[in-house]
């Protein structure tokens, strides 16, 4: 006769190896024949909770009435140097655009790409509605309507049976009780379902059975306010949960909340005491960093991105972020050392390839350059990633003065994502060498309007103008360009030869 | 014509200024680094992406039985 291993511990062993749908498979199983199975209904819970486990701490999209609606900031017109909202205040020594591209909020591109940094925060609503997305996802309408809700969705799709736990039938007073049970219910109902009222209602509960003295459930509380958009509910309860106990994810928690309300400062406060607290800890030097980053402190946040090296030298995102700062700042033989120790800790695609490529050109590695690209191009996901390695290529061609492939590139770039501002401005360039200038006017005119942020289009336009003697268009143009980069010399002289001209008349 | 030549000599000072005109051109954008992306956010889109197909194949499944 064979002997058959208890069920519950293979269930118990498949979670542990992370096979969560044999775990899930095994439990509904043993569920199936004794339905008061407390063990084997918590673990499926689990199982089903870590599927869709996402590290809370890292999500946090703002949705455009969110966004656009936002009364939670104390001061609307904020002082420079005090609010994450106007980047272009406070230069720490940072490159200028005219050697790094801007995001559309007017925030040099970092190294790394997080959910919360995907797009920055667009000036009016015309153009939030509108931006060119960056990442890929479109922004949702609210965070509400974004991707939460869709993955809630989703996992219930899959399941023909319908749902696991019926949220509406489940009596959330009788398991407050149980606080062996309440954890993880509370993880699925969070988590996989993303009912946060529900979750919310659970929590409250449970947090009043341990007569308010469980920090967990004062962290979780303070998720679900997060969720529901209530910042100050959310505050009050991390503060509170610090004061039972001081855990390193509770100081992440409320210096998000404090992002969120536009307090960088108070945030940096916060992160400071954390570190008094837990010295070295890599994820509060992270976010120190990330906070000078997007308060266009780039020197500062270089410093702190190096202590995070110090304490832990397969840090990706701290990689990532020096190197591109290096190659920004005129030393791509120093970039393309940090983008190769990335390459050999095995990280492992296009974008990685496509950085390669380009610090190898202007490294003058020249043997490396296109079988980088080419691999770039080998593992593209989508057709974003496509348009912008054509278009560095296209850069690399122009560098070799092939001026026939540049065109090709970008004009491949252009195929492969119509929206691309950069290709569109460059494009131009190589037409008015070509001397079709009515051709390039279009394709300024286009890149202008894709992207009122980056003055070269503007720029270019207004000296174009000018040489052909349609003043007043160069004027208008060349005011777009400085409100983009005030400090571009170029555009400054020649606002001031139209001003004299203009005088003369 | 060795007259012409002698009247057209190139001049190539040793000393004093150089000065240049400075004559604005066009400007490209400038080459774009891709940020690479976060283990949280590869994992989001993956499992948007799975979802998306699971509808996919759902919708696919019940036009078919109809």
């Amino acid at each position: 006769m064979e002997v058959t291993m208890d069920p519950l511990f293979l269930a118990w062993s498949y979670f542990r190896r992370r096979r969560f749908q044999q775990c899930s498979d095994i439990c509904s199983k043993i569920l199936e024949d004794s339905p008061y199975d407390q063990a084997a209904w918590s673990l499926k819970t689990r199982a089903l909770t870590e599927m869709v486990y996402i590290d809370e701490v890292e999500v946090d999209q703002e949705g455009i009435a969110e966004m656009m609606l936002d009364e939670s900031s104390i001061a609307q017109v904020a002082r420079p140097g005090t609010s994450l909202r106007l980047p272009g205040t406070s230069h720490g020594g940072g490159p200028t655009p005219a050697v790094r591209p801007m995001t559309q909020s007017g925030r040099p591109i970092t190294g790394f790409v997080r959910p919360s940094t995907q797009s920055g925060r667009p000036g009016t609503m015309e153009q939030a509605i509108r931006t060119p997305r960056t990442a890929s996802t479109a922004r949702p309408v609210t965070s509400a309507s974004g991707r939460f809700v869709r993955l809630g969705t989703a996992s219930m799709l899959t399941n023909p049976e319908g749902p696991f736990i019926h949220l509406s039938r489940l009596n959330l007073s009788k398991y407050s009780q149980k606080p062996n049970l309440s954890k993880t219910l509370f993880e699925y109902i969070f988590h996989h379902e993303n009912d946060v009222k529900n979750a919310l209602d659970l929590a409250a509960q449970a947090t009043e059975h341990a007569q308010f003295k469980d920090w967990w459930w004062k962290v979780q509380l303070g998720k679900c306010y997060y969720r529901l958009g209530l910042y100050r509910e959310s505050e009050k309860q991390f503060r509170s949960a610090l004061n039972h106990q001081e855990v390193v994810d509770t100081y992440l928690y409320l210096a998000k909340v404090y992002q969120r309300l536009d307090q960088p400062i108070t945030a940096l406060n916060l992160f400071k005491q954390g570190l008094d607290r837990f010295p070295g800890e890599v994820t509060l030097l992270t976010g120190i960093a990330r906070i000078h980053e997007e308060m266009n402190n780039i020197t500062s946040a270089t410093e702190y991105y190096k202590d995070v090296l110090k304490q832990d030298n397969t840090h990706v995102e701290a990689i990532a972020c020096i190197g591109s700062n290096h190659f920004y700042t005129d030393q791509p033989e120093i970039a393309l050392r940090f983008y190769r120790r990335l390459l050999q800790m095995g990280v492992y695609n296009c974008q990685l390839y496509n950085n390669l490529g380009l610090c190898c050109f202007y490294a003058q590695q020249y043997d490396m350059t296109l079988s980088s690209f080419e691999r770039a191009l080998a593992l593209v996901a989508n057709d974003e990633e496509q348009a912008d390695v054509w278009y560095n290529i296209g850069h690399v061609a122009v560098g070799i003065a092939d001026l026939t492939l540049a065109y090709q590139c970008f004009k491949l770039s252009l195929a492969f994502n119509n929206d691309h501002a950069e290709a569109y401005n460059n494009l131009a360039v190589l037409e008015l060498r070509k001397g079709r200038i009515e051709q390039s006017k279009a394709f300024l005119q286009t890149a202008a309007s894709l992207a009122p942020h980056m003055y070269e289009p503007h720029f270019n336009l207004a000296t174009l103008s000018e040489k052909i003697g349609d003043l007043q268009s160069s004027y208008i143009a060349a005011q777009k360009s400085e409100d983009a980069f005030p400090e571009h010399v170029d555009t400054q002289q020649l606002l001031k030869d139209l001003r004299q001209h203009f005088a003369v008349l | 014509m060795p007259e012409v030549k002698s009247i057209f000599r190139e001049v190539l000072p040793k000393q004093g200024q150089l000065s240049m005109e400075d004559v604005p051109t066009l400007v490209l954008c400038k080459p774009k680094l891709l940020p690479l992306k976060s283990v949280t956010l590869e994992k989001l889109e993956k499992m948007q992406l799975e979802a998306q197909e699971a509808i996919k194949q759902q919708e696919l499944a019940s036009k078919q039985t109809q």
